[in-house]
């Protein structure tokens, strides 16, 4: 029973499976590159007709997040701890001082007749040197067996924290013009946007995007902190980050007759408002800081600096289009009794908001992998034997290159010693 | 045309014929047409090297930051990381002959730099990050490695062919453990590439991880390399399998280059 149960063990840990779960992982996050992600499923019925209902039913359409693809990555997490379970045994003792390899006989040898030249270069390259007799053994970095399970090890904690952020992360985008406050109710403080500035670099292009924003905790702690793209803002495990930015246009209604402004207020380009006395809808198409007409004879904007700024509107009343417009700020849309003015922008910034609990998880997995693969890489075992003139030298990992670099550094050992005597 | 983009200009075509010269004098050195050829060959890659990393300088000096930020840049940095790479090589095993594959890679990477747009543009706020160096410059020695290994690979599949003093490395033996080292390098520094780039995009966008056409791709040629290296270690893959594994890794890092470029629209498409 207790064999059957290890040979199951084994064959869940086996390379096989490890080789056949990363090449379909590998697979389909190809296919998640190459395919277009989240679309409606009417939308891949009609573009691959033949393809339409698998890509559908493998979930193909959103490949990171399909059953499939969890299924295959907890296998693969399966596999792996099976497989550094069992492998620890096994690596244990093979960091006993006592345990070397077997040195083939005829690969890998160096003549050399001086022990004395060899010990001392052992002692230099701080290995653990054994005498008997004429002979030399030596070891060294014996623990660099354990870098593969290291590193399967910090695999293993990037999971974990990958699965905790998608149980446990959450976002939102929050978009606040100058005096705008969000409040966290949860987390018992509130955020006002001070201030919102865009710089520019010589030829027009957007250098940094600046949110100003004082963040009021309930016990009436104020802090006043600038945060840009690449410096976000953290709060009490929230996270802001500067993501976007859009303009509003600071829109008037006023009463052509007595000169009474009816209406006042910001409207964001791509939304409307309704006049409810005149039945008028006032669409603000966009905003273009620095126009110009594109080839399709549309209005594009050259650059976010307000160099010529205009706007393009369009006016509905009860839902029919009455007339579109471009207009400079302060420029007059007569209609009928009234006069529609935008009298000049204000940007607004767009902060994403996200907690991630994991983050320092996800992190903690980085490192251990990293530790892993350099000492797997780097920090091999290494055994030396040396008898009768003839040296052997046996690394699983890197057998020709460790032989390689003994010679070399043999015969600089040599050249060295002669120099001396 | 400002005096640095002039200079950048002369350097960066002398160092493409020099890399064309040294890559003929290598063919010349493993088809046994010319066997002392070997210093001109080096020392020609070797002056390349200087002229393009003069050309580098150049275009630190005018863009007031390290050429890393789009594929003109890129490619200039990826085809230096390529030549330096088997310099060193060649300044540890003395395997000139290395050369006859590698300079070709290199000049490649080259042809497709010029190709491209030179305007030096300023950096996107994205791009405004102190892990912009470690990052491209981690990607630089990785796909370097990757090339070299590429190009170590199909020197063991030629040999493989032939015997004794016909062979361009004597023992296939070593170029299938060189290129074993120099995957190892390359992956690491992949590795390094993929966690900074991580950690950067929790900066810049909040989430360290995305699945990002390009990520993504670095991530395919991440399990490619694993899968390689897995099986030279537990299955003591050698050999023909093992050369033609190396090959489609680069083949991977060229696509997760180029390819995902041109083909798939990507949060990396600043990289232009």
């Amino acid at each position: 029973m207790k064999r059957t149960s290890m040979k199951v063990l084994h064959a869940i840990a086996s390379l096989k499976v490890a080789i056949v779960l990363l090449s379909l992982i590998a697979i389909y996050i190809v296919i998640g590159t190459l395919l277009p992600q989240h679309s409606a499923p009417e939308w891949y019925l009609e573009r691959y007709p033949a393809l339409g209902s698998l890509i559908i039913s493998l979930s193909l359409d959103s490949a990171y997040g399909s059953p499939i693809f969890i299924v295959l990555i907890a296998l693969f997490a399966i596999n792996l701890t099976t497989c550094t379970v069992l492998s620890l045994k096994g690596q244990w003792r093979q960091m006993d001082s006592n345990y070397y390899p077997s040195f083939k006989e005829d690969e890998f040898t160096i003549d050399i007749e001086d022990q004395d030249t060899v010990h001392t270069f052992l002692k230099r390259k701080r290995f653990r040197v054994e005498r008997g007799g004429d002979a030399l053994r030596a070891g060294k970095f014996r623990w660099g067996v354990l870098g593969a399970t290291i590193t399967h090890i910090g695999l293993l904690v990037l999971f974990v924290g990958g699965t905790i952020g998608n149980m446990t992360a959450s976002e939102d985008v929050v978009n606040l013009l100058p005096g705008n406050e969000k409040r966290f109710e949860e987390e018992g403080f509130l955020i006002r946007l001070e201030d919102f500035d865009m710089t520019f670099d010589d030829k027009g292009a957007v250098k940094q995007y600046i949110s100003t924003v004082t963040v009021i905790d309930d016990d009436g702690t104020e802090t006043t902190r600038e945060l840009w793209v690449n410096n976000p803002l953290h709060h009490k495990g929230i996270g802001m980050y500067q993501a976007s930015f859009g303009w509003t246009g600071n829109l008037r209604v006023t009463d052509t007759a007595s000169g009474e402004i009816q209406a006042e207020g910001l409207l964001r380009s791509g939304r409307t408002y309704f006049h409810q006395s005149s039945h008028l809808t006032i669409y603000l198409y966009g905003y273009y800081p620095e126009m110009a007409i594109g080839h399709d004879q549309q209005p594009v904007s050259l650059s976010n600096r307000e160099i010529d700024p205009h706007y393009a509107v369009v006016l509905y009343e009860f839902g029919n289009p009455v007339g579109s417009y471009i207009i400079a700020p302060g420029e007059a849309i007569p209609y009928k009794d009234l006069e529609i003015t935008f009298t000049h922008a204000v940007a607004y910034t767009g902060l994403l908001v996200r907690s991630d609990p994991s983050y320092p998880v996800v992190l903690a997995g980085f490192l251990i992998i990293l530790l892993g693969m350099f000492v797997s890489f780097y920090c091999y075992p290494r055994f030396i034997h040396f008898s009768s003139g003839t040296l052997r030298t046996a690394s699983r990992r890197n057998g020709w290159v460790f032989h390689h670099s003994v010679r070399s550094a043999l015969e600089r050992t040599q050249t060295r010693k002669n120099k001396e005597d | 045309m400002d005096k640095f983009q002039n200079i950048e200009n002369i350097t960066f075509t002398i160092a493409f014929i020099l890399y064309m010269v040294s890559a003929i004098t290598h063919l010349f050195l493993v088809t046994k047409l010319a066997k002392k050829v070997e210093p001109i060959a080096i020392l020609t890659a070797l002056a390349g090297l200087v002229l393009h990393t003069a050309a580098m300088v150049a275009r630190t000096a005018g863009a007031n930051r390290l050429p890393f930020s789009n594929q003109y840049e890129f490619a200039l940095s990826f085809a230096w990381g390529i030549v330096l790479s088997f310099l060193i090589l060649y300044r540890i095993y003395r395997f000139g002959a290395i050369g006859a594959f590698v300079m070709p890679l290199a000049i490649l990477v080259m042809g497709y730099a010029s190709l491209q747009s030179k305007a030096v543009r300023p950096l996107m706020p994205a791009l405004q990050s102190h892990w912009l160096t470690f990052h491209v410059g981690t990607a630089i020695l990785s796909y370097g490695a990757f090339a070299l290994a590429c190009g170590i690979s199909i020197i063991y599949l030629i040999d493989a062919k032939r015997t004794g003093d016909h062979r361009i490395l004597k023992d296939p033996e070593v170029s299938d453990m060189l290129t074993y080292r120099v995957i190892v390098f390359g992956l690491l520094m992949l590795t390094v590439v993929i966690i900074s780039g991580a950690i950067w995009a929790q900066k810049a966008w909040s989430r360290y991880w995305a699945w990002d056409p390009k990520e993504t791709w670095s991530l395919i040629t991440w399990i490619i390399y694993a899968i390689y290296l897995h099986l030279r270690l537990r299955r003591n893959w050698r050999g023909k399998s093992a050369a033609w594994f190396s090959i489609i890794g680069f083949i991977s890092v060229l696509f997760t280059f180029v390819g995902v470029n041109i083909l798939l629209p990507s949060i990396h498409s600043y990289a232009t």
